[in-house]
């Protein structure tokens, strides 16, 4: 067996079917990165958060700032005229420190999947005991701010340690974003309770895009093809397509319309799911965890030929 | 050894060649340009081990280098490629006919036998790959470490797939000073490290014999999706262009096209139409001989010493 076992073998062609409701063939969520990349960050062990010059870097802290202050509310008007019920990557500060923000997505209904507290506070040297009380102030910090219980993380920077699963299953989140693996939300083994995988974007992240000098309009091409490959695979068995976005790039004003033009391109199809990733993440839990987990242990699953 | 200034190459394990004197080479139903996919299916070793040495450029992950352990976005990501790239790759291969050469370490090798299972019923052929992406042959290694390596990582291969491997390729293309003289004592004929060619041609081995097989390093897509991050219309063109000089070539004498796929990286959705529309290309014209690395190795033998 190979570590670190957090998830069994399974092709996804050879699984249990997901249906998505209304027969849909994808299930969209749409992912912003509300963070909060703090002026002077304590010191990390393996990530210099400003990395150009010794701290403060104002140019990157304004650029981040810009999403905030700015871009996020042109985003808000792209995202109110196509009907899309956020799902906030939220650095959880920013619900302390900048309360118009709040306001609007608490107003919009949003969801929200934890990413941390600040950018610039990573887990991977936390104890457990540190580790538990990081997951209760995400979980208190969300509800008090916005009435929401916490259903999923994405861990701060995506820095999570080995026993981030496990934890995030005993403070009673159900899913987790840092696995990159699939397609579709998986089962995740656990001490305790239950947590999938969630399929979030890392090779069509924005923040990828614009890291590596693709031209906006090459963003747009990419999520379109990435959309018509699974939306004829979702015929046979429903796939999940994130976007998952920063403000500060994809409502600059020289992106902005590519993200209308996707979600214009992916709603103009039927069998499309409009929906949050708490909604997708809670609809496998009561319908396909259990049953993908009796598949897995069955002998027409690929973990059972291993056994033999 | 520094280079002595004569004639020839300072290495010691093939001629120098130029590919403009060398005698005609013919490949089977007079094809023009024998079209050799490898698919690389790597894991990504998630504790190394201490004396492991992986590559400072290893693709995967974010921001390069240099996360805390543990990675889980490079590995999950190179699992990706387990569960749902490679089928989208062989569905691809499938409609066009063609066969691949599955170069595959130990780790998958020895826990994936859906996988192996898959690649037999398509008649694609097993090369051993290693031991895991992240851990690459070196001139770090000592012998007997780099001797356990090769071995672990045949001796998988074989077990699993019920045949011994004939090819070799190594994680990240690693070898030290050793290696290819050690691959061909260990039975290993052809080896896939050396991208200096168009065609295959011998490599010298004090036991056993050894043929290098030519596998592009301009278009592994490893290089073009990952470091230099082409865009893959670009991508696409390349592939396209490359067949056309290939094949022009390739009227005066038998051409490889060797390309390197990564299934976590071509099978995403968004880079597979691309790379549909670059193999329909290929697939679209006569004379090309799409084989596994044992039969171009097979027929350039024939072929040479005739």
């Amino acid at each position: 067996m190979l570590e670190p076992d957090r998830f069994d073998y399974s092709p996804i062609f050879d699984r249990p079917a997901i249906k998505w409701p209304n027969n849909a063939r994808v299930a969209l969520w749409v992912s912003p990165n509300m963070e909060h990349y703090e002026y002077l960050p304590p010191k990390a062990d393996w990530r210099n958060q400003w990395p150009r010059t010794p701290h403060p870097d104002v140019s990157g802290y304004a650029h981040k700032d810009y999403g905030n202050r700015v871009a996020f509310w042109r985003m808000l008007e792209v995202m109110d005229a196509h009907k899309i019920r956020c799902t906030v990557s939220l650095n959880e500060a920013v619900l302390e420190h900048f309360p118009d923000i709040t306001k609007a997505m608490v107003k919009r209904d949003y969801d929200y999947m934890s990413h941390g507290i600040y950018n610039t506070r990573f887990l991977n040297k936390l104890t457990l005991d540190e580790e538990r009380a990081f997951y209760k102030d995400c979980i208190d910090t969300l509800k008090k701010h916005t009435g929401k219980q916490l259903k999923g993380m994405l861990t701060p920077a995506i820095s999570p340690t080995e026993a981030t699963p496990d934890l995030m299953a005993e403070a009673g989140l159900i899913y987790h974003a840092d696995w990159f693996h699939d397609d579709q939300p998986f089962p995740l083994k656990v001490k305790s309770g239950r947590l999938i995988s969630m399929p979030y974007a890392i090779d069509i992240n924005d923040g990828t895009y614009n890291r590596f000098g693709c031209t906006p309009e090459y963003w747009y091409q990419s999520l379109k093809n990435q959309f018509d490959i699974v939306y004829e695979e979702g015929a046979e068995s429903g796939r999940t397509i994130c976007l998952s976005l920063h403000p500060y790039i994809i409502a600059a004003p020289s992106r902005i319309k590519y993200l209308d033009a996707i979600l214009d391109y992916i709603l103009s199809h039927a069998g499309v799911w409009n929906t949050t990733g708490d909604e997708i993440a809670q609809y496998y839990m009561d319908n396909y965890h259990d049953m993908m987990v009796k598949h897995l242990k069955s002998k027409k699953s690929p973990v059972a030929e291993r056994a033999a | 050894m520094p280079a002595e200034r004569k004639p020839g190459l300072d290495n010691p394990y093939f001629d120098w060649s130029p590919i403009a004197t060398r005698p005609k080479l013919t490949w089977p139903g007079n094809a023009r340009v024998a079209l050799f996919l490898v698919l690389s299916v790597e894991h990504w070793q998630w504790k190394l081990p201490p004396e492991g040495y992986k590559s400072p450029e290893l693709p995967g992950g974010v921001s390069g280098a240099g996360r805390p352990f543990p990675d889980v976005i490079t590995y999950s990501m190179r699992e990706y490629g387990h569960r749902v790239g490679i089928f989208r790759l062989m569905k691809l291969l499938d409609k066009y006919g063609f066969k691949a050469t599955v170069a595959i370490d130990s780790s998958i090798a020895g826990n994936y036998p859906y996988l192996i299972n898959e690649c037999k019923k398509r008649g694609y052929e097993f090369i051993a790959h290693g031991v895991a992406v992240n851990q690459m042959v070196s001139a770090k290694m000592s012998e007997s470490e780099e001797r356990e390596h090769l071995k672990t990582s045949i001796d998988t291969v074989a077990k699993a797939t019920g045949s011994k491997p004939l090819g070799w390729l190594g994680a990240e293309y690693g070898e030290s000073e050793r290696t290819n003289a050690i691959l061909a004592e260990m039975g290993i004929k052809y080896n896939l490290d050396w991208p200096n060619d168009d065609q295959p041609y011998a490599m010298k081995a004090p036991k056993g014999e050894m043929y290098s097989l030519p596998l592009s390093m301009d278009l592994d897509d490893t290089f073009n999706h990952w470091y230099k991050r082409v865009h893959y219309d670009i991508y696409t063109q390349m592939i396209k262009d490359s067949f056309d000089v290939l094949y022009r070539e390739g009227e005066k004498s038998g051409r490889v096209l060797g390309i390197n796929l990564h299934p976590w990286l071509s099978g995403q959705p968004f880079r597979y139409k691309l790379l549909d529309e670059a193999l329909g290309y290929i697939a679209g014209r006569e004379g090309v001989w799409s084989a596994t690395g044992s039969e171009i190795m097979e027929w350039h033998k024939k072929q040479t010493k005739r």
